[in-house]
């Protein structure tokens, strides 16, 4: 009997989260190959607009959980929700997205289901008919490329990566409503509700050119170096996590994962090293500049020009040649 | 307010890599083991908690003999106890299994740790645990406030800038984000300090674990090796100058 790939679907405002329209034609690809259907699941409340808008995924059937509890559910209850929507069709594969949430739920569907969970994964491919993943170890510096048993089931949490195309699909997805008591599920926490970083000076999601910087700049006395860049460059100052974790820069100048994503047309990336979280929010910048003294960095794996060697001569030089252009 | 903090012994660079005869592991020289930094926030916070709250502080680490430093960090830090699980598996279900055994020996009202370990990056193993025991969890905790009505309140990221607020009845488990609290310094005669003190330590026999629980199950590596880029990066190279001319050009062709 064929055992079907389950994609769990992100969703806000109506619409599919990008994350979860990237696993559905990665599922829509795998289904193919391995002769089986593609499921998406979708849980919240009113979310007819999300149903709609999977239509055009080329999925096969679309499971519907809608309980007006769903929206501010605990992770505890989202967790079993998911779950039980994966144990009335017992799929070979279950498909999440690694963004905040998926990093949450993830370990605990799988523990639920009492099944091995393969987090933030780059890959997920049939090779001869084995399905293997490819996922980061040591900070990134390796990838592990894992084939999953025969028969047995997992949850494979993909990060954020290139979207491929959907392929174009006539048939429409038979929409199935499950019924589950919500407030029945026990839960010893309670989400009491949802705030947005409020807004600060700095729009970088409006930016033409960004400068980044990171860890590597070692000190922030050092930070105007790539201030004075993206002044020079009319561009807006930004920075991974841990620049912002010691307190040199503020988070509303964050990019990644937690913070904001961008795709400006000039990405410069100084002394950042490419932690996922980071790629995440830039990787879908135009063209990428990165500057790192160590030529395995992962950020280099998403950069279109990179510079080996030390930021401290680069970036002056670069600021010094853009302050000179200006002038002439 | 007696609290958890489960950390993890990570190595610096590592060399040699290779995939264990049966698949099931990938085996490395590693230099000196470090706490995971993730994990170092956790601490952190548990110690603020502490210096509001008051309680007792254990640390746990799950690895060999070579753990036992971190944890004497740990106790150099603050902690007052520490506890090491002799158990080795890189395998997060198996991890986390013999973690929450551990747990159910010990006293608290809260478990800290962080959000992944630098060599694995799974960010599987507090999750899993919490839903072996039974008790609330949160993931990429940037505040914790803890309240009368045996509860804690916190606050974690949702991506994208959005945070969920976040009531959970005690016993818990928060992974906290990085940048939860500073980094403190430790200044080394409380690092040699702490070395005086003892460390507890639990056997899976101890824990009345059986070997199948600990064994990797349901996949095999079949290959690990640096990133293959998706794309070729174009390096440049030159002088500074050189560099800085080619960049400004690329730059300017792109706008």
């Amino acid at each position: 009997m064929p055992r079907d790939i389950l994609v769990l679907v992100e969703h806000s405002a109506g619409k599919v989260d990008s994350l979860s329209s990237q696993l559905l034609a990665i599922g829509q690809r795998l289904a193919a190959e391995m002769k089986v259907e593609l499921v998406a699941a979708a849980i919240g409340h009113q979310i007819e607009n999300v149903v709609e808008a999977l239509q055009a995924h080329g999925t096969d059937r679309i499971l519907v959980v809608d309980d007006q509890a769903l929206p501010l559910a605990s992770a505890e209850v989202q967790a079993h929700v998911f779950a039980e929507v994966a144990r009335q069709i017992a799929p070979r594969l279950v498909l999440i997205g690694y963004s905040l949430v998926g990093m949450e739920l993830t370990p605990a569907i799988a523990s639920k289901l009492g099944i091995n969970a393969l987090t933030n994964c780059v890959n997920i491919e049939l090779r001869d008919g084995t399905i293997t993943v490819t996922r980061p170890l040591f900070d990134g510096t390796m990838h592990a490329h894992i084939a999953m048993e025969e028969n047995v089931t997992a949850v494979v949490a993909l990060q954020k990566g290139s979207v491929p195309a959907t392929a174009p699909s006539a048939k429409k997805a038979v929409v199935q409503s499950i019924t589950i008591d919500v407030n029945s599920i026990p839960s010893r926490s309670r989400v009491l509700e949802i705030t947005e970083e409020p807004k600060g000076d700095v729009d970088l999601g409006k930016a033409e050119i960004i400068v980044a910087v990171g860890r590597g700049i070692g000190d922030q006395e050092k930070i105007h170096f790539t201030a004075e860049l993206a002044e020079a460059l009319g561009g807006t100052l930004a920075c991974s996590r841990p620049v912002v974790d010691v307190g040199w820069l503020p988070r509303e100048r964050q990019v990644g994962a937690s913070g904001k994503s961008v795709a400006p047309k000039i990405y410069v990336a100084c002394g950042i090293s490419g932690a996922i979280q980071h790629l995440t929010g830039m990787r879908d910048s135009k063209r990428i500049i990165a500057i790192n003294k160590d030529p395995n960095a992962p950020i280099f794996q998403v950069a279109h020009i990179g510079v080996v060697g030390d930021l401290f001569e680069i970036v002056p030089a670069l600021t010094k040649a853009a302050q000179e252009a200006q002038t002439r | 307010m007696n609290i958890v903090v489960c950390c993890k012994a990570v190595p610096g660079l590592v060399t040699d890599l290779k995939i264990a005869a049966d698949g099931k592991a990938i085996q490395y020289q590693g230099q000196l083991l470090a706490i995971n930094e993730c994990d170092e926030y956790a601490l952190e916070e548990a110690l603020a908690l502490k210096r509001s709250h008051g309680g007792q502080i254990t640390a746990i680490s799950m690895g060999n003999i070579k753990a036992l430093d971190i944890l004497y960090y740990a106790l150099a830090k603050g902690a007052d106890k520490a506890v090491r699980v002799d158990c080795e598996s890189q395998d997060p279900k198996v991890a986390s299994t013999v973690i929450a055994a551990a747990l159910r020996k010990l006293d608290f009202d809260l478990v800290l740790t962080g959000t992944q370990s630098r060599d694995t990056l799974g960010g599987q193993v507090g999750i899993v645990a919490a839903s072996l025991l039974a008790i609330p969890f949160a993931y990429a905790v940037v505040d914790v406030e803890a309240r009368e009505n045996h509860t804690v309140k916190v606050r974690k990221e949702l991506g994208g800038g959005r945070y969920a607020e976040v009531e959970l009845m005690l016993p818990a488990l928060l992974c906290v984000q990085t940048g939860i609290q500073p980094l403190t310094f430790v200044p080394p005669a409380r690092r040699i300090r702490a070395r005086q003190q003892p460390v507890a330590s639990f056997s899976v026999a101890d824990l009345g674990l059986q070997a199948e629980q600990l064994v990797t199950q349901g996949y095999r590596f079949v290959g690990v090796r640096p990133p293959e880029r998706t794309h070729q990066v174009e390096l440049l190279q030159g002088s500074p100058q050189e560099i800085a001319a080619a960049l400004l050009h690329k730059i300017q062709e792109s706008l």
